[in-house]
């Protein structure tokens, strides 16, 4: 009888998981133990804390991996290597000001519902917000949910990935529901992402299994070594290599999986929308290149005709119907399924440059992206007595926003060029290399039109520019005058940082660059 | 840390001083000018740091490039911006900071009635970061925007007081102009860019001397043609004249010290492309001769000042010009006349601005004569500025011009007579209209109503000017006397840009030098002697009389206007309706309809998200069978 | 008995909940056809196992049962808002986000 042999476990390594599960853990203590009066404040304060030390500690890390190399964790389920830690970061970065965002008290209410068990429009609810009563569960689950996504890109273990997908994605399916305002809206948003979502993991399990019963193993090493010896079973070998690729591009947002983004980023409390649609973004696509650059390099050539059908398709749709909307939510979702476009560019260059850039544009989106919601979130509509009420969702409301309150449409306008990829913004940086390094890769005819739809996409994002500073407001109802609502201050102390990281990055990208060059090496 | 390592606050501090005076708005309107004179002084004082610093280095560690930052550090295309500090780039840096810094001081009293002075110092402030970015850069990408900096701030500064019409069409006139010059910089940066592979001095100069001399006749035409544009040389010369609608300090800085210079700057700095295509440089030569009698010949029949002025500018960079084109024996030349030639001339646009100041803003010299009496101080300043342009010994322009007309004697065939000639005679023709003016202004009877004479016209109480404005006109008057003979000692000054120009051998010109001079001489005197019998003793009417057909064609800027428009702007006018026919029909149709295409698509696209979650899945479940189809079928 | 019967039953599953996530209004039953397509995975992961002769896809089963079970706790708790809010679980209904 062989004597069971705990597995060594590092548990410095696993530090930054470590910390923000913890936190997370800890949340949920306070939910039930500490006083209705002081909830907020401490959980705000715990998140804040907790995500700070996480970043902190990647960056520590970060320079043990630098000068010792990558390690393998946890028996092989996580590895700590240059990419890992570099997408960590940024996911880090990224949910850090997008936590700002989501614990704004805006016109002194924050964005979530009293109660989300209550009814929308019955007398609980109005008790509820009488009450006073606040949804502090939404940061314990904004937690798990960067929990798992710092889990996503370090898995090198498929089952590893799936839990991780699931632990990043069931705390997101419930946040989408919990907006205070349009709670029907909110309420179809989280079942729509829900049904999708799960339909989707069911796809990318039963890859999992495909690959697993193709290798014999679910390590991604072993499925690896196992990729070359095609002995007739290739089809089995392909099939689950495509469903896992569907299953992770489902949360990246890429045609024809996307449908989900539009409802979703409409419905969902828009500092939630925000937080998504940078992060588990970054997450999602740091996990596919990940499984591509290790299991699928050998098969580039099935793949790519697939790969790159999806990506012409996603940045076409994602233009296309990003121009007719009229509601900029919405608008700003479609626009990010054509910024999903953009990265696949990296993704299926097949070349180091490649990885590197995928890392560049998504650290460039997801501070524009965070930064644009949370200012979208502060631009409200008036009712007829004259309080503010909800978000002003149509794109006529945003008309002359530049005149009364120029700052925030500066801000605006900074993060709509770095989306259009305009010199001197970080977005320019971001198209230029991830474009160069498609071209390395022979993608050129991907390139040409990603070219023709960032020419076309500029045109929505300079619409509301135009809007905003040279276009009067009409007085009817329903543009009835947009007005920004008073902060604490931390929605103004995110949305500075996102835009001045987004011009500092457009003019000075060079120590960016060198970092992400750093990270193309995947730890097998 | 050097003094030269802290070069780029010389770009920094009058950029810093525009983009506050710009941003801060109506508050600073009580202190803004004096932040703009601030800006510009800290960068003279530096650029005399740096001077004293290169002096006592050899003269072979003058150069030094001082690399700024890297915008995209991608491998084999980066984008770098750096500074060159060597004695080129740091001469005219001391005399665009130096000469600024007088006349932001003397622009502080001349706008002091402007309720926009604030606004003024801004653009002025602008202007002198955008031209030492275009004589501090390293490579022709970063030269092209301090370019287009001084271009933008001369257009500005032109058009300063809009709200008169003419001055918004002069504004619009110039800057038309320099765009068909700056087409020619573009189209030889590209012309480097394809055959070099580069646009930085370092890489095209190495690479000058191995390339085909067609490419490099073809790009020294292009940088030609853009000097043209900005120094407002022949053809491109017809926006000078009306750019003096603009306040007279923007006039002397911009359009008689500096930006006019950045012509000659460009031809001196690309000398070893020039020197590769003799072709080009003979052309060179010929435009500054041309130039230099044109400006002259218009000149003579100006009884505006400031546009009289104006065209001896035109003509005193065609000396450069002229210079510039003969190779290395006239680079050091060139400079030098420009140095001497910055600052008396800008003594004598702010000469005029003091006379305009004290004679309610008349510009008519026929409406002036014997200020002498009440303008003690200008006329003293006036009068060493006329006398160095002159050329008369020992004032600063005699060292400067006469050394052009002997290099311009140097050669084989009819090359030296023609061109020392025209050089010689246009001597000459400078003499005369130069002293006209002076006289007209500032000698003979009064010609304006002074209240007790029954003279036409407004009452007139000319006074000399607050000492904001006489003390720069004297710093300049000092220099215009003396800095020519004090550079020329031991040759110093032609040293001192060797690194730059090169070695120059010293040639015989074909007349013996000191025949050269005295002939000088003597066409100046003449042509001094005719101008003072003709407007000091006599009576100079004030209507301006019939005149030859040759005083009507200078009048009439011998019919540049004329010629512009049946040449070019009638020509232009057909191809602008022909284009923008092609662009409205063929271009805005393909654009438009690629448009409508996208939006009739996103239409039709857009339908499908009709909300039912299960369609969606459907979508999906589509999406993965015909995944699942592309893959397994094209296995390989 | 060949193992591929195995894996031919989970296909067909798989379908069946594939097709009944597009087919039934119900949204507890068009979940109950997710389910159904977790668990066809599972029969999936189990018959390679034994094909293989190792245990790990059993282990993987395990973990994928745990999984599901928290989705349903989730996706239960949003299918119930909104019946309680609409008094249908029609997908059909919800269908206010559109274009």
């Amino acid at each position: 009888m062989n004597s069971f042999v705990p597995p060594e476990i590092d548990w410095a390594a696993l530090s930054p998981i470590l910390i923000v599960l913890g936190a997370a853990v800890v949340g949920v203590l306070i939910e039930a133990f500490v006083a209705g009066k002081v909830r907020r404040t401490v959980q705000v304060l715990l998140s804040v804390l907790a995500l700070g030390a996480a970043l902190v500690t990647v960056a520590w890390r970060w320079t043990v991996v630098q000068s010792q190399g990558a390690t393998s964790l946890v028996a092989g389920a996580v590895v700590e290597d240059a990419p890992a830690l570099l997408t960590q970061g940024i996911v880090l970065i990224c949910a850090f000001v997008g936590l700002l965002v989501i614990a704004e008290r805006s016109g002194g209410e924050d964005a979530f519902a009293p109660t989300a068990a209550a009814v929308p429009g019955s007398a609980y609810e109005t008790q509820a917000r009488r009450m006073g009563l606040v949804q502090t569960e939404a940061y314990p689950l904004v937690l798990f949910s960067v929990g798992g996504m710092l889990i996503f890109p370090a898995a090198t273990d498929l089952l590893t990935l799936f839990i991780a997908l699931e632990v990043l994605s069931l705390p997101l399916y419930l946040l989408s529901g919990l907006a205070r305002r349009r709670r029907l809206l909110s309420q179809e948003a989280s079942l729509k992402y829900f049904l999708l979502g799960a339909f989707s993991s069911a796809f990318f399990l039963m890859g999992v299994a495909l690959l697993y019963g193709y290798s014999g193993s679910v390590h991604l090493t072993e499925v690896a070594t196992a990729v070359p010896q095609m002995t007739g079973m290739d089809g089995v070998l392909l099939a689950g290599v495509i469903l896992v690729i569907i299953g992770l591009l489902f949360k990246v947002g890429a045609v024809p999986f996307h449908s989900w983004i539009p409802d979703v980023y409409h419905g969902a409390p828009t500092p939630i929308t925000g937080f998504m649609a940078a992060c588990t973004k970054i997450a999602a696509f740091a996990a596919l290149v990940r499984f591509v650059y290790v299991v699928a390099p050998g098969l580039s050539w099935d793949l790519s005709p697939a790969l790159w059908i999806i990506a012409i398709l996603t940045m076409l749709v994602g233009t296309v119907v990003g121009i007719v909307q009229t509601n900029i939510k919405r608008m700003l979702a479609y626009s990010s399924v054509a910024h999903a476009g953009f990265v696949l560019l990296g993704v299926v260059a097949w070349t180091s440059s490649g990885i590197s850039s995928v890392w560049v544009y998504l650290l460039v989106y997801g501070l524009a992206t965070v930064g644009a919601f949370g200012l979208v979130s502060l631009v409200r509509e008036r009712d007829a007595e004259g309080n503010v009420t909800a978000e002003a969702g149509h794109l006529s409301q945003w008309a002359g926003l530049g005149r009364r309150h120029p700052v925030v449409a500066v801000c605006f306008t900074v993060f709509l060029l770095s989306f259009a990829g305009i010199p001197l913004t970080a977005g320019f940086i971001g198209k230029y290399v991830v474009f160069a390094a498609a071209i390395e890769g022979g993608a050129w005819p991907l390139v040409l039109v990603a070219v023709a739809a960032s020419a076309a996409a500029a045109f929505f994002y300079v619409r509301v520019i135009v809007l905003m500073f040279f276009t009067e407001p009409a007085e009817d109802a329903l543009g009835a005058r947009a007005t920004v609502v008073r902060t604490e201050g931390l929605s103004v102390v995110a949305v500075a940082v996102c835009a001045i990281g987004t011009v500092l990055l457009g003019v000075l990208p060079g120590p960016l660059l060198d970092l992400a060059a750093d990270a193309t090496k995947f730890l097998l | 840390m050097t003094v030269t390592n802290l070069a780029w606050v010389l770009i920094a501090a009058p950029m810093f001083g525009a983009a506050v005076l710009l941003l801060a708005g109506k508050r600073s309107n009580a202190w803004g000018h004096w932040l703009g004179v601030l800006a510009s002084a800290v960068s003279a004082v530096l650029a005399i740091g740096i001077l004293v610093e290169l002096l006592g280095l050899p003269a072979g560690d003058r150069a030094s490039q001082l690399s700024l930052y890297s915008w995209i550090p991608a491998g084999d295309f980066s984008v770098d911006v750096g500074l060159l500090i060597d004695p080129l780039s740091v001469t005219f840096a001391l005399l665009i900071t130096f000469v600024g810094t007088l006349i932001h001081i003397y622009a502080v009293a001349y706008m002091a009635q402007d309720a926009a002075r604030r606004r003024f110092f801004a653009y002025l402030n602008l202007f002198v970061a955008s031209m030492l970015v275009l004589v501090l850069a390293d490579s022709y990408a970063l030269l092209f925007l301090g370019w287009e900096g001084v271009g933008l701030a001369s257009y500005l500064l032109i058009g300063f007081w809009n709200h008169r019409t003419d001055y918004a069409v002069a504004a619009n006139k110039a800057f038309f102009m320099n765009r068909v010059g700056d087409m020619g910089m573009l189209v030889a940066m590209m012309l480097m860019f394809a055959s070099v592979g580069s646009v930085d001095f370092e890489t095209v100069f190495a690479a000058a001397p191995g390339t085909n001399e067609g490419v490099l006749t073809a790009t020294g035409l292009m940088l030609l043609l853009g000097a043209c544009g900005k120094s407002a040389q022949f053809p491109l010369q017809a926006w000078l004249g009306d750019a003096m609608a603009g306040p007279t300090p923007v006039s002397a800085l911009i359009h008689a010290a500096t930006m006019v210079t950045a012509g000659v700057y460009l031809v001196v700095r690309s000398g070893p492309i020039f020197e590769g295509a003799p072709t080009a440089q003979l052309v060179v030569v010929i435009v500054g001769a041309i130039t230099l009698l044109f400006g002259a010949i218009v000149g003579c029949a100006k009884d505006d000042l400031k546009k009289a002025l104006a065209a001896s500018t035109m003509s005193q960079i065609g000396y450069m010009m002229l210079a510039a084109g003969l190779g290395p024996i006239g680079y050091a030349f060139a400079i030098f006349h420009l140095i001497t030639h910055g600052f008396f001339k800008a003594g004598l646009f702010l000469g005029a601005g003091s006379v305009m100041h004290g004679m309610n803003d008349e510009i008519d010299m026929r409406g002036f004569g014997n200020l002498s009496k009440y303008m003690k101080i200008t006329w003293i300043t006036f009068a060493a500025g006329w006398l160095a342009i002159l050329g008369i010994p020992p004032f600063s322009g005699y060292w400067s011009k006469d050394k052009i007309i002997e290099a311009a004697f140097v050669g084989e065939g009819w090359q030296p007579w023609v061109f020392g000639l025209a050089a010689m005679v246009g001597a000459g023709i400078t003499a005369f209209y130069m002293s006209r003016l002076f006289f007209m202004t500032f000698h003979g009877k009064a010609r304006w109503n002074d209240g007790k004479n029954d003279l036409p016209g407004v009452e007139q109480h000319p006074h000399e000017s607050p000492a904001l404005m006489t003390v720069p006109m004297i710093v300049l008057a000092i220099g215009s006397v003396a800095l020519g003979g004090v550079l020329m000692i031991g040759d110093g000054f032609t040293t001192w840009l060797e690194p730059v120009t090169g070695v120059a051998e010293h040639h015989e010109p074909v007349l013996p030098a000191p025949v050269i001079i005295i002939a000088t001489l003597v066409l100046v005197l003449l042509g001094a002697f005719l101008a003072w019998r003709q407007y000091a003793a006599a009576e100079v009417p004030i209507t301006p009389p019939a005149g030859s057909w040759l005083t009507r064609a200078a009048r009439a800027d011998l019919y540049q206007d004329a010629t512009n428009e049946t040449l070019v702007g009638r020509p232009g006018e057909h191809l602008t309706r022909v284009l923008t026919y092609t662009d409205t029909a063929v271009v805005d149709g393909a654009v438009g309809g690629l448009g409508s295409g996208a939006v009739g698509w996103g239409e039709r696209w857009r339908r499908l998200q009709n909300g039912f979650v299960r369609s969606y899945a459907s979508l999906m479940l589509v999406g993965v069978v015909l995944a699942l189809v592309v893959v397994l079928a094209t296995r390989v | 008995m060949s193992l591929i019967n195995y894996l031919v039953l989970s296909g067909i599953l798989f379908s069946i909940g594939a097709v009944a996530v597009l087919v039934r209004r119900n949204a507890l039953v068009a979940f109950m056809g997710v389910e159904l397509m977790l668990n066809a995975a599972n029969l999936t992961l189990v018959t390679f196992a034994r094909m293989h002769g190792d245990l790990h896809g059993q282990v993987l089963a395990f973990f994928v049962m745990v999984v599901a079970a928290a989705e349903v706790v989730i996706g239960l708790a949003i299918i119930v808002s909104i019946f309680r809010t609409r008094g249908s679980a029609s997908l059909d209904d919800v269908n206010l986000l559109k274009n």
